[in-house]
């Protein structure tokens, strides 16, 4: 299973902002490197982005979860 | 005249490995702020090996240690010595300090669009600070409220919640001192040099950031320069230092405006006069010695 | 060139020393790095003096790339680490030279890695120390963290760099949780009930998502004040004291929910009460618990503060010894 990663702990968000549409949703095609959520930490909102190509297949934490590091935050299907 | 208020045994506690704190009282005063005072300075004249900090405070204060080179425990000893001597505030006791005018233009423009855009975090939301202040404290008007602040001097009591900033006490009685609430909810944005007021302490900005205290005015000269750029600054970036008298002085547009084209041309330089005087006398006639003090300041 | 490149400034690099002393008292806390005991070792295995400049990484770490022979060293979170996307050892000193490229993966335990290199990162001394503080701009590189595609400049080293020297596996600290923080209570400690200091000392708090230099808010429990009128000049709120100095380390509860310890960047002073204070030998502990990590305090004498102190002096000597054997 390919998963991105996070990459620090904080706060997982799926939206820019309250009002704003997600980033990304389940079904998306993804490019390497574009952003698909952020996490707070530290008082800053740190944008995550994908480290290869492919397609949403699930998001696996909650807008506003908490995450850990290395936790698997979504699965990411064939291109 | 006011009765002397009695200081409870002061209570010496541990921050750590590497701090002293020391609690004269729970409560503001000038007595604790003078015991606390006499003993830092006695401690400084010591220059004890291992004493790294030595940070007044208001009704405290508290020393920095490098235990590697001094027993916390020793030092307490040491300041528990000074206490009985010094901190007792003998008749005697002779404050050296030095006493300095510092402009203030109340009801400035630039506090007052920053007040007003802060409304909705204040106590009372269709007065200004000024006045809220003023009739809280029983003035007739805004000028009662400054005539107040600007007849009788202050003293630097502590420095501190960011680099630079001065918290001043008024250095008259309990019962004449002025007191007014933070803000209900802290502002976002204070500008630099804003003289501000919280609980009895009345401050000046160092730089533009959060705050929670009314806003007054706005002071045309900094307390604070990274770039030491003005002589005032040139040995340290804080001008303030704790045991500082400051008289805050009301000043009019014109003359802010000159100080500022001073600040700007680097050759401004505040007022300040070498000064001693008894904080047991001050205590006993704060009206007298403040006198005194401002006839030196202004001689 | 006596220059190192940042390719990327990772997630929130800073310089650090020992941190700047001597400015408590204006208001200025002392920075320098988190972890003093990763910062000096890094700092030992180059052969640099132990309070040279080091860069401190922060959960992603930056990616380096030397312009000259160098000796350079990773330290602190347990975290792989690459010369050219080849792994190389933590805790090691390492042979690099021009055009080599340092990385950092995701770290697995702990939260601030150090990168020490020979000569030192030589940003301008400022008051007296090499120390970022972002909070007023000053020291460090530009008064701020690093940022991609910049360079610092490097000191030039005294060759006493011994490339390979390790650092013992039971001289490296222990990084699995949950920290244990011994704290000196005391302060103002009295304004809580005895109920809320025991539970205060018996919960397991967690590091909350607010947590780095300036302090760690901590979530878990609530603490009750002990009824009293408010003394003049303390203000209204229970949790509020006459202002006061904070030592390093201090923890206050503002709102009797969560605890915050400050730390190397915090304010010096405020109007909190403050109930007791991390030992100093344990912010370097705090300094690698991560968001999420669990915490708790034990309550210890000053002689208890003391001697942990001491034995981490013996600890430093002995790693000292180790690698200039």
């Amino acid at each position: 299973m390919t998963t991105i990663k996070a990459q620090m702990p904080g706060v997982f968000y799926r939206r820019p902002a309250p009002e704003k549409p997600a980033y990304v949703d389940d079904g998306d095609k993804i490019s390497e490197g574009q952003t698909i959520a952020l996490i707070e930490v530290m008082k800053t909102f740190n944008e995550v982005k994908a480290g290869e190509s492919g397609t949403v297949a699930e998001f696996l934490v909650e807008d506003g979860d908490e995450v850990d590091v290395g936790q698997d935050i979504v699965r990411l299907g064939e291109v | 005249m006011t009765e002397k208020i009695q200081l409870p045994p002061a209570r010496y506690e541990y921050g750590g490995d590497e701090f002293v704190f020391v609690e004269l009282d729970q409560a503001m005063s000038l007595e604790a702020n003078f015991a606390g005072m006499a003993v830092t300075n006695a401690l400084r004249e010591e220059a004890i090996d291992g004493v790294v900090d030595i940070c007044p405070s208001n009704a405290s204060y508290m020393v920095q240690v490098d235990p590697d080179r001094l027993d916390p425990r020793e030092l307490v000893e040491e300041l528990r010595r000074l206490e009985s001597t010094v901190g007792t505030l003998p008749d005697d006791y002779v404050l050296k300090t030095r006493v300095v005018d510092v402009p203030v233009l109340f009801n400035d423009p630039w506090t007052h669009e920053t007040l007003m855009r802060f409304r909705d975090r204040h106590q009372d939301p269709d007065a200004t600070d000024l006045e809220y202040a003023a009739r809280i404290n029983g003035f007739d008007s805004v000028q009662g409220v400054i005539d107040a602040m600007t007849s009788a001097p202050w003293i630097v009591t502590m420095l501190g919640f960011v680099p630079g900033l001065p918290f001043c006490y008024q250095l008259v009685p309990r019962d004449r001192q002025i007191q007014v609430p933070k803000y209900v909810r802290p502002r976002t944005d204070t500008p630099e040099r804003t003289f501000g007021f919280g609980g009895a302490f009345a401050v000046v900005y160092p730089v533009r950031g959060a705050g929670g205290y009314q806003m007054f005015g706005m002071a045309p000269a900094p307390v604070f320069d990274l770039s030491q750029s003005l002589p005032d600054f040139a040995d340290d970036i804080s001008f303030p230092n704790a045991n500082d008298v400051l008289r805050y002085r009301a000043i009019d547009m014109a003359e802010f405006e000159a100080t500022r084209a001073e600040v700007e041309n680097g050759t401004f330089r505040y007022r300040i006069r070498e000064v001693e005087f008894e904080p047991a006398g001050l205590l006993a006639d704060p009206d007298a010695v403040n006198r005194e003090l401002l006839e030196v300041l202004y001689r | 060139m006596s220059e190192l490149l940042v390719r990327a400034g990772g997630l929130y690099t800073t310089v650090q020393d020992t941190g700047r002393f001597g400015y408590y008292h204006m208001g200025m806390p002392p920075s320098g790095a988190m972890d003093v005991y990763s910062a000096v070792v890094a700092n030992m295995l180059v052969g640099n003096p132990d309070g040279a400049g080091v860069l401190e990484g922060t959960y992603v770490g930056p990616t380096l790339e030397f312009t000259d022979d160098r000796v350079v060293a990773v330290t602190g979170a347990d975290v792989p680490v690459t010369v050219n996307d080849e792994p190389v050892e933590p805790w090691t000193a390492i042979r690099v030279g021009s055009g080599d490229v340092l990385s950092f993966a995701m770290i697995r335990a702990g939260c601030r890695a150090y990168v020490a290199v020979s000569g030192g990162i030589d940003v301008p001394v400022y008051l007296g120390s090499r120390s970022t503080y972002t909070l007023t701009g000053i020291g460090g590189h530009q008064g701020r963290k690093l940022v991609d595609d910049e360079t610092l400049p490097l000191g030039s080293g005294d060759g006493s760099a011994r490339p390979g020297a390790v650092v013992p596996e039971e001289l490296r600290p222990e990084l699995a949780g949950p920290a244990e923080l011994r704290t000196v209570i005391g302060l103002c400690s009295y304004r809580l009930t005895e109920d809320a200091l025991a539970s205060f000392l018996g919960t397991d708090w967690k590091v909350t998502k607010d947590a780095d230099r300036v302090g760690y808010r901590l979530r878990g429990g609530k603490l009750d004040f002990t009824d009293r009128e408010q003394p003049f000049g303390a203000g209204s709120d229970p949790a509020n004291v006459v202002d006061l100095g904070y030592p390093v380390g201090s923890i206050q509860v503002p709102g009797g929910d969560e605890p915050i310890v400050l730390l190397n960047d915090a304010v010096t002073g405020g109007g909190y009460a403050t109930i007791g204070t991390v030992i100093s030998v344990d912010r370097d502990r705090i300094a690698q618990t991560k968001t999420g990590d669990a915490v708790r305090f034990t309550s210890v004498d000053l002689d208890t503060a003391l001697a942990a102190r001491r034995d981490r002096r013996e600890r430093i000597e002995r790693v000292r010894r180790e690698i200039t054997r």
